[in-house]
């Protein structure tokens, strides 16, 4: 009995959509035991509630019904009858939730009790995801509400692949790597991940829909530079100085001195016109070359310094070869919810 | 080396600048002041000339021909001139980065024939040089003429040759240069038998030119 329950309440729980206070029901009871809930008139709510559920009603009518019943009997402190009125509610509508801002702590309490009593698994979630075959899982989560044991699955065109099971109560999560026993993803396709609980002979079962696809994992670009790590200059100016002009200097007065010693004295002081020309020149050399701004020169740190940077480029490059060869032979895993 | 030989050599390193060689050819403007035997035996002059260097690695070549038409100077004894053709060459090789040891020859030849000493000598010496700015170089030599040969005979054991220079890139491949070089020779003669004598030779060189860089 317990199991043909649970799977008309699986059944309900697909079938009726999420009961809201705006929705207006169809049923001419219901609508004025709502009405009467409305003008704070209790009796008249709990007559003409239990009247509607002798008629022919939709699912969400009768959780609205059931819902009305228990906000009563609530306000009329029969906290047991309420908490039986909102079991009914969960069980048609295993998603309801109140929202404690809203309601008075006296049903929210009983909602909350009744949650409690019924083996219900609530709020499953799969989250969009997208990861590397093998580096990455699914984010699977639910809740249970008594201590259960539980199995959940994925059933879908690679077949039936378990992703775990345990004893669990309250907020469950899982994480499925989405792979199957041999280690490789599984097939590209549509999937439903079903939330079995059990508890004695009460069972519960909750699914989403979700979608597995493949793709190319992205490869990774050799990089040019390091983060933080800029080429330097290979060359630098040194600083202006007082050298060409005193080298030239050094050097012509070289010569004048070298040349003064090896005159012969027999042939007397010999010409210096040709010194004076060379030498001027020389002079005049160093002297322009000293306001010129200094040839570039070769700065050996700098140098060494970008020989290592394009040397660990060159390793990084070769690694990141490496790990794009791997990319290559990898799947790109994309899950995604389908809406029901 | 024979003149054929030497002449082959420059002209194939003109001929042929090979990748990471350098080579400069250009013609020079000279001036001149030779003085032989007594002071009052001096002459001046001026003439034109070419020179080549040529460098790789390591190593380089430098080659200089002028010729100068020598006058007597004023209150000189001489009476008449004569030319002069001198070639200087030079191999050096780099020991430093700012020095080189250095052999060649320096032939010189007058003409009229005894007007005044043809000689012919090695050289063996060193310079220094040294990069003073973009594209200007300074370089000084020394050297020692060993074992000089001279037309009217003798020997000069102590025979010296010293140098200044200047290269200034001056546009592209266009350089200007200027060459300084002073020679003394302690020539020795013994005419006749008689004994000994004295006949030095100091030559005074100057070279302004321009070089074409290949």
């Amino acid at each position: 009995m317990a199991r043909y329950l649970g799977a008309v309440v699986s059944f309900a729980a697909l079938a009726v959509p999420a009961l809201g206070a705006a929705q207006v029901a169809q049923n001419a009871t219901v609508r004025r035991a709502q009405q009467a809930y409305d003008n704070l008139e209790y009796r008249q709510v709990l007559t003409l509630a239990r009247a509607a559920l002798r008629e022919r009603l939709t699912g969400a009518e009768r959780a609205r019904v059931y819902e009305l019943l228990g906000f009563t009997y609530g306000a009329m402190d029969s906290i047991l009858k309420a908490v039986d009125a909102f079991k009914q509610v969960v069980l048609i509508d295993p998603e309801r939730q109140l929202d404690p801002n809203r309601v008075s702590p006296k049903a929210y309490s009983a909602f909350d009790v009744a949650l409690r009593q019924v083996l219900l698994v609530r709020q499953l979630r799969v989250d969009s995801v997208s990861f590397v075959g093998g580096q990455g899982a699914v984010p699977v989560r639910f809740t249970v509400t008594q201590p259960a044991r539980v199995v959940a699955r994925a059933i879908g065109t690679g077949g039936t692949v378990v992703i775990d099971s345990g004893a669990w109560n309250g907020q469950v999560n899982l994480r499925w790597p989405a792979r199957l026993a041999g280690g490789d993803p599984v097939p590209a396709g549509t999937y439903t991940v079903v939330v079995d609980a059990r508890l004695g002979q009460n069972t519960f079962s909750a699914s989403q829909p979700i979608r597995v696809s493949h793709g190319r994992v992205d490869t990774v670009p050799s990089v040019t530079n390091l983060p933080g790590y800029q080429f330097l200059p290979e060359t630098e100016i040194p600083p202006q100085s007082w050298r060409p002009v005193g080298l030239a200097f050094l050097y012509t007065g070289g010569a004048l001195v070298g040349t003064l010693g090896l005159e012969s004295s027999s042939l007397g002081s010999s010409s210096k016109r040709e010194l004076g020309l060379v030498g001027g020149a020389a002079l005049v050399t160093g002297f322009v070359m000293m306001l010129r701004k200094p040839a570039p020169r070769p700065a050996v740190a700098n140098i060494l310094y970008n020989r290592l940077l394009r040397d660990q480029i060159g390793r990084r490059n070769q690694d990141i070869a490496k790990e794009n060869v791997a990319r290559r032979q990898q799947v790109q895993v994309t899950v995604a919810p389908v809406p029901k | 080396m024979t003149r054929p030989a030497l002449g082959a050599l420059l002209l194939g390193l003109a001929l042929r600048p090979a990748a990471g060689q350098l080579l400069t050819v250009g013609p020079q403007f000279v001036l001149s002041d030779y003085r032989e035997v007594a002071a009052g035996l001096r002459y001046r002059g001026s003439g034109f000339g070419g020179a080549l260097w040529a460098r790789r690695d390591r190593l380089s070549v430098e080659a200089a021909v002028v010729r100068v038409s020598l006058d007597p100077a004023d209150g000189s004894a001489a009476t008449t001139g004569f030319t002069a053709t001198q070639v200087d060459v030079w191999v050096a090789y780099d020991v430093a980065a700012y020095a080189s040891v250095e052999v060649g020859v320096l032939h010189r030849n007058a003409d009229p024939e005894f007007d005044a000493q043809s000689v012919g000598a090695v050289r063996v010496g060193a310079r220094s040089f040294y990069e003073i700015g973009p594209g200007a170089t300074v370089v000084f030599r020394a050297n020692y003429l060993a074992a000089p040969k001279f037309s009217g005979g003798g020997r000069a054991a102590v025979s010296l040759d010293l140098g200044l220079g200047l290269d200034i890139r001056l546009a592209g491949r266009l350089h200007g240069t200027a060459t300084y070089a002073f020679n003394r020779m302690n020539r020795k003669t013994n005419p006749g038998g008689t004994g000994e004598i004295d006949a030095p030779i100091q030559e005074t060189l100057a070279r302004v030119g321009l070089a074409v860089q290949f």
